[in-house]
């Protein structure tokens, strides 16, 4: 592999074939760049880039600890993510929970476990009643249907303030 | 709507991810290849079709891509330069029984490969017998013989 050989590798022949080498070079230099994409890309998507992924799962809290949540921040068009809600209240309560913003657009509530004792619609979300335990603790599993396409909004509350607020983003 | 887009989005994908591949990669098929081949396939069919199975959304789709394919081929016919971005042209890569070092490199050929299409296209057994080898716009690699003095 000298050095010296290759400008005489990359000068045009004409016969028997019609070359374009420079051209041609610039095929190989984008094939070299569009390698180091691909395994960018493997890469960002072993990291969470497209759901599931230190990058992309998150856990948040609400300033008083009475809220917390874990979800996915990337989500992809119709595969399915876990979402859980923790609240914490009075033993033996019923805890209030309002899921607002604008993501029952782009997400389809497949399950929620457990039942909830009561539900109620609220303006653009749902409002939800939840059985505490005897530590003053409850947990709402949902199973989300990414059915839309970019960014949706969420806002989750409780009565009293805490409240946590955060983007989702569905790829196509 | 959708199945239009899909197709079209995969059509371009596809097409990106193989001219990144090179020409060769599935120009001589190996039988891993055909399985490679068509473990791409199923992947893409889901895309394709969605969630919806009807006789209607795989019809559009396959209209699409074939309106695509013979849209680029018109193109193809009509401008030089579109032909070229997405044919490629050949390249020499053996010249008068010497191989083109810096053009292997970059095409990711070895002696070997040049000589497997030489014996099976040929009946060649030394390097020397060839004139020249061109490495196709479809990837195939032909032998031209030296004329035996």
């Amino acid at each position: 592999m000298s050095q010296d050989s290759e400008p005489d590798d990359l000068h045009n022949r004409m016969f028997p074939v019609r070359e374009d080498m420079a051209y041609q070079l610039k095929v190989w230099r984008f094939e070299r760049v569009g390698w180091y994409v691909l395994v960018l890309l493997v890469v960002l998507t072993l990291l969470g880039l497209f759901s599931r992924g230190p990058l992309s799962s998150r856990d948040l809290h609400s300033s008083d600890g009475r809220l917390g949540v874990e979800y996915e921040l990337f989500h992809r068009n119709g595969s399915t993510n876990p979402m859980l809600l923790r609240l914490k209240g009075q033993p033996n309560a019923l805890l209030e929970v309002e899921l607002g913003g604008d993501w029952l657009e782009g997400f389809d509530v497949q399950a929620l476990q457990p039942q909830p004792t009561r539900s109620a619609s609220a303006g653009q979300g749902l409002k939800f009643w939840v059985q505490a335990d005897a530590q003053g603790e409850a947990s709402l599993y949902l199973s989300l249907l990414s059915e839309g396409l970019g960014t949706y909004h969420s806002r989750i509350a409780v009565p009293g303030g805490a409240a946590v607020s955060f983007d989702q983003f569905i790829f196509p | 709507m959708d199945s239009v887009l899909r197709a079209a989005a995969m059509y371009l994908a596809l097409m990106v991810l193989f001219k990144i591949a090179g020409r060769r990669s599935l120009a001589e098929l190996t039988t891993f290849d055909f399985v490679l081949l068509m473990i791409i396939g199923e992947a893409t069919q889901q895309a394709l079709l969605g969630d919806d199975f009807s006789l209607t959304n795989s019809l559009m789709v396959i209209v699409t891509l074939i309106a695509i394919d013979v849209g680029l081929s018109l193109l193809k016919q009509r401008s030089r330069w579109v032909s070229q971005l997405i044919d490629g042209g050949p390249t020499i890569i053996v010249e008068n029984g010497r191989i083109l070092q810096g053009r292997m490199r970059h095409v990711r050929l070895v002696e070997a490969d040049i000589m497997e299409a030489a014996r099976s296209s040929q009946g060649i057994e030394t390097l020397e017998q060839i004139k020249f080898a061109i490495i196709e716009r479809n990837g195939k690699i032909s032998v031209i013989p030296k004329e035996s003095s």
